[in-house]
C-alpha cells in the first residue's frame, strides 16, 4: 500500500475539494504543454525527426521575455501599458525563437536532409546541447525572476469562482494558448500555405513534384513550432516568474511525450496530447503522492501506446512503395 | 677571452650569493611527506559559485577571503603566503567530484572550505578523505555524512537532527501549529530535514502531518499546494534547497489562498532571491537558519564592516565561513609551527580545536566525529525587506 494514496469514496469530500482547482492548473500546463508539442509533431511530420532542440527554443523564448520585461521596466515597475508589455514579450520571444528554429535549420538540418535519420536526430541533440550552454554561458546559471505584479492591477491579481482560485495571469495563459492553437488549425485547414505543408507531410518527394518549395515550407515549419514554442516560454514564465537555462529540458521532455501520447505528425494530436498530459499531471495528485505525479503520467502513455501504437489521433500512414 | 671568463664568473658567483640570501629569506616550510618545499599555501573553496545557490556560496567565498588575507597581512603563515583557490562544482555532482580530485593532487593545498551542500559532500568525501584532505563545511547538516568515520570532515553548523528537533519545537512552540504539511524537494538535504522534522512532530504529538515532494526547479508546484489548501494545515514547511524554488512556493501558495504560515529552510534567506522575488508574498513567512544574527553579535563588528563595504549586506552563509577559514589556519599555522607540514598533522590539530571564540557568538567545538558540539538553529521572520530573528532552539 503506497503511503498517502487516497481512494475514492475513501475521501470523497476532499476529493470534490480539489478537483474543481486541479481541474484549472491541469488545464494551464496542459495548454503549455501542447504549444511546445506542436512544435514537436510539426517538424516529425515532415521531415521524420525529433527535433530535440525544441525544448532549448522554448527556453529562448522565455528569456527573450524576461528581456523584453527588464528593459521596460525599473524597479520592477513596469513603464509602459501592461497590455502592450504583454504583448511585445510574446511577439519578440515568437521573432527571436522562430529566428533560432530557422539558423538550426538551415546549419544543423539542412546539410543533413538526406543522411540517414540518425544523424538528424544527433544533430538534433548537438544543437540542444550547444544551445544550452550559449544560454549558460552569456546568461548565467541564475534563475531570472520576472517581475510581474505590476503588470496587473492588485484588485484583478486573483479571482475566486466558488472553491476555485484563479489568477489572472492563469486565465491569460489558457486564452492565449487555445487562441493560438485555434488560429494553427485554421491556418492549416483554410490556407494555401496550410494545403502545402499537409501536401509536404504526407508525401515530401511528390509535394516536390507538384510544384511546392519543399524548403520554404520546410523553414515555415519551423518558424511556427518555434515561435508557438517560443511563446509558450513567455507564458510560462509569466505565470511562474521564473526563468533558468535548464527548463528547456524538461519542457522539452513533456512537449515531446505529450505528442507522442496524441500521435505525433498529427497537430490535433499534440494539442490533445498536451492538454491531456497536463490534467493527468494535475489530477493524479488527488489521488496519489505528488512524487507518483511523472509516474502517472508515463504509465497513461505506456497504455496509449500498446493499445494504439500510433497515439490517439495518430494515422498510421501507408508504406510508400 | 680572459674578459669574458671574468664577467662570467662575477655573474655566477652574484647569482649564487643572491640565491642564497633569497632562500634564506623565505622561512622554509617542508612537506616531510614529500620532500617537496612549501612555497604558498592553498585553501580549497569548493561550492557551487554558479547557478541557483550562487548567492550564499558567493557569500561565503569573500567571507573566507575576508579571513584569509587578514592572515596574509599579519605576514602568512610561517613566512609562507596563503591562497585560496575557488572551484566550482555547479551543485553537479559529477562536477564536484572532478574539483575534488583536483584539490587533492594540488601538493600546496593543506585544507578545504565546504562543500556546502549535502548531495555533494556525499559525492566527494571519499576522494578528499583518501587525499587526506581537511574539509571544514560550513552549512552540511545530513547526519550521516560525519557517522561513516572520515577523519577529515569537519563542520561548523549543527546536523539536520538537530535542525529538524528544533524546527518541530518551534513549529509546535513558537507558531503553536497542530496541523502541518511538509513539502521536500527529493535530494539528500531536504529528504533528510523533512524526516527528521516530521519524527520531531510526532514526538511532539502532532499527527497531523501532510508529507508531499516536489520537483526542484519545475516551477510549478501548483498541483502539490492545491492539496496542501485543501488539508489547510496551520503550517507549510518548504523543504527546498534554494532560494528561488522557496520565492516560488510561497508565491504560489499565496495565490492560491493558502493560509498556513509558510516556514523556510536555510537556502531561503537571502534578500533578492527569496523577498525580492517573491514579489511581497514572503511577508510575515519564516527562514531557520544555522546561524545566529551577525548583526547582533559585537565580536564580529569588524567582519561585518569589511564585508559590507565590499560586498553588501550579508544574508547569513558568510560569517561561518570566516569563522571555518580562521579555525582552519589556525590549526595549519599550529601544524607549521615546527617548519613541517603534513595534511595528516592539520586534520589532527583540527581535531584540538576547543573552545574556539571567533564572531559567532558561541565556543567552537569539534566532537570526535567533527561535528559541532551543541547546535542551535536560529529563526527569522520576513518584515519587510529584512530578516528579524525571533527565536533560538537548543533542542529544549
Amino acid at each position: 500500500m503506497i503511503q498517502g494514496l487516497i481512494l475514492p469514496g475513501q475521501d470523497m469530500h476532499l476529493f470534490l475539494l480539489e478537483l474543481p482547482q486541479q481541474l484549472v492548473n491541469g488545464l494551464t500546463l496542459g495548454g503549455v504543454y501542447a504549444l511546445i508539442a506542436i512544435g514537436y509533431t510539426m517538424v516529425y511530420g515532415i521531415l521524420g525527426m525529433l527535433n530535440f532542440a525544441h525544448g532549448e527554443i522554448y527556453m529562448i523564448g522565455g528569456f527573450t521575455g524576461w528581456w523584453v520585461l527588464h528593459l521596460l521596466s525599473r524597479n520592477h515597475q513596469v513603464f509602459m501599458n501592461s497590455a502592450a508589455v504583454i504583448f511585445l514579450m510574446i511577439i519578440l520571444a515568437m521573432i527571436v525563437s522562430s529566428f533560432v528554429g530557422v539558423l538550426t535549420e538551415r546549419f544543423a538540418y539542412r546539410p543533413l536532409r538526406n543522411a540517414p535519420r540518425i544523424n538528424l536526430l544527433l544533430s538534433a541533440l548537438g544543437v540542444s546541447i550547444f544551445l544550452r550552454n550559449f544560454v549558460l554561458n552569456y546568461q548565467g546559471a541564475k534563475a531570472r525572476t520576472f517581475y510581474v505584479s505590476s503588470l496587473i492591477p492588485k484588485g484583478l491579481q486573483i479571482i475566486h469562482v466558488g472553491p476555485v482560485v484563479i489568477s489572472f495571469m492563469r486565465i491569460l495563459v489558457i486564452i492565449l494558448t487555445f487562441l493560438m492553437m485555434g488560429l494553427l488549425t485554421l491556418m492549416i485547414k483554410r490556407t494555401k500555405a496550410g494545403k502545402a505543408m499537409r501536401a509536404t507531410a504526407q508525401d515530401l518527394e511528390m509535394a516536390t513534384f507538384l510544384g511546392i518549395d519543399v524548403d520554404r515550407i520546410i523553414v515555415m515549419v519551423f518558424i511556427i513550432g518555434s515561435a508557438l514554442g517560443g511563446a509558450a516560454g513567455v507564458l510560462v514564465g509569466l505565470l511562474f516568474t521564473q526563468v533558468d537555462y535548464y527548463v528547456g529540458f524538461q519542457a522539452g521532455l513533456k512537449g515531446f511525450t505529450a505528442a507522442v501520447l496524441g500521435g505525433i505528425g498529427s497537430i490535433p494530436g499534440a494539442m490533445l496530447g498536451g492538454v491531456l498530459l497536463g490534467l493527468c499531471e494535475s489530477l493524479a495528485v488527488i489521488f496519489l503522492p505528488s512524487e507518483y505525479k511523472d509516474v502517472v503520467t508515463f504509465v497513461i502513455l505506456v497504455i496509449v501506446l500498446i493499445v494504439k501504437p500510433t497515439g490517439l489521433l495518430g494515422e498510421k500512414v501507408p508504406e510508400k512503395v | 677571452m680572459g674578459k669574458r671568463f671574468r664577467i662570467f664568473m662575477i655573474l655566477g658567483l652574484a647569482l649564487c650569493v643572491g640565491g642564497f640570501f633569497a632562500s634564506a629569506n623565505a622561512a622554509g616550510l617542508v612537506d616531510p611527506a614529500t620532500g617537496m618545499k612549501i612555497t604558498e599555501i592553498h585553501i580549497g573553496d569548493a561550492g557551487a559559485f554558479t547557478g541557483d545557490a550562487a548567492s550564499p556560496c558567493m557569500e561565503i567565498f569573500h567571507s573566507a577571503q575576508i579571513a584569509l588575507d587578514e592572515w596574509n597581512a599579519k605576514g602568512g603563515i610561517h613566512g609562507v603566503k596563503l591562497k585560496h583557490i575557488m572551484g566550482d562544482d555547479a551543485m553537479d555532482p559529477a562536477q564536484a567530484v572532478n574539483v575534488a580530485r583536483k584539490f587533492v593532487a594540488d601538493k600546496l593545498m593543506f585544507g578545504v572550505i565546504g562543500p556546502p551542500m549535502s548531495s555533494i559532500a556525499q559525492a566527494t568525501m571519499g576522494i578528499y578523505a583518501s587525499g587526506n584532505l581537511a574539509c571544514i563545511t560550513t552549512a552540511v547538516s545530513k547526519p550521516s555524512l560525519t557517522e561513516q568515520g572520515y577523519k577529515n570532515f569537519f563542520r561548523l553548523c549543527a546536523r539536520n537532527d538537530s535542525h529538524g528537533w528544533n524546527c518541530a519545537l518551534f513549529i509546535k512552540n513558537y507558531l503553536k501549529a497542530k496541523k502541518v504539511a511538509v513539502l521536500n524537494e527529493r535530494d539528500a538535504y531536504c529528504v533528510n530535514m523533512a524526516k527528521e522534522t516530521i519524527k520531531g512532530l510526532k514526538k511532539l504529538g502532532i499527527k497531523d502531518i501532510l508529507h508531499e515532494t516536489i520537483v526542484a526547479g519545475a516551477k510549478d508546484y501548483s498541483s502539490v499546494l492545491t492539496k496542501v489548501r485543501v488539508y489547510n494545515p496551520d503550517v507549510l514547511f518548504f523543504v527546498a534547497t534554494t532560494a528561488p524554488d522557496q520565492a516560488i512556493g510561497v508565491r504560489q501558495a499565496k495565490e492560491l489562498g493558502i493560509k498556513a504560515t509558510f516556514l523556510g529552510t536555510e537556502g531561503a534567506k537571502d534578500v533578492k532571491d527569496f523577498i525580492e522575488a517573491s514579489q511581497g508574498a514572503a511577508e510575515g513567512a519564516y527562514v531557520y537558519h544555522f546561524a545566529p544574527d551577525i548583526y547582533a553579535i559585537p565580536a564580529a563588528a569588524n567582519y561585518v564592516k569589511k564585508y559590507e563595504s565590499k560586498y553588501g549586506t550579508i544574508s547569513g552563509f558568510g560569517p561561518t565561513a570566516y569563522e571555518a577559514m580562521n579555525i582552519l589556519l589556525a590549526a595549519i599555522n599550529r601544524a607549521a609551527a615546527d617548519g613541517k607540514i603534513t595534511r595528516k598533522e592539520v586534520i589532527q590539530e583540527l581535531h584540538k580545536t576547543k573552545n574556539y571564540h571567533g564572531i559567532l557568538g558561541f565556543p567552537v567545538t569539534f566532537n570526535k566525529k567533527g561535528d559541532l558540539e551543541g547546535g542551535a538553529t536560529y529563526f527569522f521572520k520576513v518584515v519587510g525587506k529584512k530578516f528579524k530573528q525571533v527565536a533560538v532552539m537548543t533542542g529544549k
